[in-house]
């Protein structure tokens, strides 16, 4: 009876690992007994963690990692500065939003990787490249989020700071940021997806060294389970760092914590 | 008519040195592709300093515009407010306004809610604290100054609202139908803590509201708006003696009191069809 308690308490976590479990034994399971394939075409979980143990314990992932996130977070953190007070003035300023809108809308629209060859030219195969290609990526869900956000805000939260004397940076500062917040880190989830596929396709185009050109090196000599240790690393980053935004969420704006069912 | 207990005040206030003077409000909303909307027209209105005055009338007749032309967030299209002899032209510390919703900083606690007319006004952290938790011992808000909105009842938000708003120790409190939000029993609780407040601070009020109980029952005088384009259709004398306690709404002068504005304020609801 108590565990069935606990389980039901838990189950989101359960049902997750359990689904988890049977994919990865299934998989491994056909590989080996029902059509057993050339390793060379295909892989599977055993050897991927073989070759993943082996990695962890050498030097190169290290420093493709180190490689990789210099450039995401160079090009992130540029994405916070620019994109957030963008879109925070072109929600407040009518003017502001009709001048930029044109371009903003064209740029969200198109697949933005395109760009990537011309980016690579203009700012070399370094991490400046792959730094202004997550930029690129990254900016837009920020300056979308906080311009959706400052219009979402309350107008007697605005009319409180005029009723008391408040100026135009009281009101930036004390309702439009807070109150966009929420949409901020909303949009900061969706920069980090974007920008991770700005580090990959920086990294495949042109890069000797970096997490997606571990992934293209391994994939062109045949070496499947190094590239899908790459893959699940990937994954595993976006997890998390998407996980903390989720948590920031909640610490930033604890009043809406009790408005949404998670 | 039993005029014994209620004067009808005419002229008397005019002659009265006024500190709140609103002369021939007029003011229109011209909302894009429709027919501007005259919210005020030609609305007068006089306060003593200290009074306590309710302004009852038919939804949309201004009573609420008028109020946030006093606080100064809006500019009338034509005729002259003033306050204590100086004419209003924008926002300033001498009146704050309690909001029907509240209009609380969801992200601050009930402290840093309190503090935030003292913040703007550039006041020293230290000295507001010293301020804000007189003030919330007031309005009785004790033991809960770290909680957030979203923690307490309609009525405790108030109690906040009503506390920033006294916080920078403005001389006029302007209150938009404040206990509207709130269940009747916290309504009539939150009406007498107004009273007790009033009567120790010495402001002056003007209470906008749709209850004729709860305004006969706060007031020195009760304006009655005419429908829409709003102006003074007649303004009453409540004599009715202070302090006031729940039970003396139970007393046939009261009911009289009540029936006299309801009388008023009939033709109005009814002309509008």
């Amino acid at each position: 009876m108590m565990l069935k308690k606990y389980f039901m308490e838990h189950r989101r976590l359960w049902l997750g690992l359990c689904s988890l479990f049977f994919l990865v034994t299934g998989w491994e399971l056909v590989l080996t007994y029902v059509v057993p394939v050339n390793p060379f075409f295909f892989t599977k979980p055993s050897l991927i963690a073989a070759a993943f143990k082996e990695q962890v314990q050498g030097a190169k992932l290290w420093h493709d990692l180190a490689v990789s996130s210099q450039a995401f977070i160079w090009g992130f953190s540029f994405a916070v500065i620019v994109g957030i007070p963008v879109g925070l003035v072109m929600g407040w300023r009518r003017r502001v939003e009709y001048s930029l809108d044109p371009f903003l809308t064209a740029l969200y629209a198109s697949p933005l990787v395109a760009l990537a060859p011309l980016f690579i030219i203009v700012f070399g195969v370094g991490v400046l490249g792959k730094a202004a290609l997550v930029f690129l990526l990254a900016v837009f869900p920020f300056v979308f989020n906080a311009f959706a956000g400052v219009k979402s805000t309350d107008s007697l939260l605005i009319n409180v700071i005029r009723s008391y004397g408040g100026t135009e940076k009281d009101l930036y500062l004390k309702v439009i940021l807070p109150s966009t917040m929420p949409y901020i880190i909303a949009g900061a989830r969706l920069a980090i997806g974007r920008g991770l596929v700005g580090i990959i396709v920086g990294e495949f185009y042109a890069a000797s060294e970096g997490i997606g050109f571990a992934i293209t090196q391994a994939g062109d000599t045949y070496r499947l389970p190094d590239m899908f240790v790459g893959i699940i690393i990937l994954s595993l980053i976006a997890v998390v760092l998407t996980e903390l935004m989720r948590k920031l969420e909640l610490m930033v704006a604890p009043w809406r914590a009790t408005d949404e069912v998670r | 008519m039993n005029l014994t207990s209620l004067v009808r005040v005419t002229k008397d206030w005019a002659l009265m040195a006024s500190f709140i003077q609103a002369r021939n409000i007029t003011l229109s909303f011209k909302p894009k592709n429709r027919e501007p909307v005259t919210a005020l027209n030609n609305f007068n209105l006089d306060v003593a300093r200290g009074e306590f005055v309710s302004i009852v009338g038919p939804s949309g007749c201004g009573k609420s515009t008028f109020l946030n032309i006093l606080l100064g967030l809006i500019e009338p299209d034509n005729g002259q407010m003033q306050l204590n002899g100086t004419r209003i032209t924008g926002p300033s510390q001498e009146r704050a306004m309690v909001f029907q919703e509240f209009g609380l900083l969801p992200w601050r606690t009930v402290t840093a809610n309190v503090e935030l007319g003292l913040e703007l006004k550039g006041v020293p952290a230290e000295q507001r604290l010293i301020r804000v938790n007189e003030l919330i011992k007031l309005v009785g808000l004790n033991g809960f100054e770290r909680h957030y909105p979203h923690e307490l009842s309609g009525g405790m938000k108030q109690r906040v609202g009503l506390a920033r708003a006294l916080a920078t120790e403005p001389a006029v409190l302007l209150m938009d139908e404040p206990f509207a939000a709130l269940d009747a029993q916290t309504r009539d609780l939150m009406q007498a803590e107004l009273l007790q407040i009033w009567e120790r601070t010495q402001k002056t009020v003007l209470f906008v509201t749709h209850s004729i109980e709860e305004a006969a029952y706060l007031s020195d005088r009760v304006v009655v708006m005419t429908a829409r384009p709003g102006h003074t259709k007649d303004i009453l004398k409540i004599h009715l003696p202070r302090p006031r306690d729940y039970e003396m709404r139970l007393t046939p002068e009261f009911n009289e009191i009540k029936l006299r504005i309801w009388e008023v304020l009939r033709e109005e609801l009814t002309s509008r069809g």
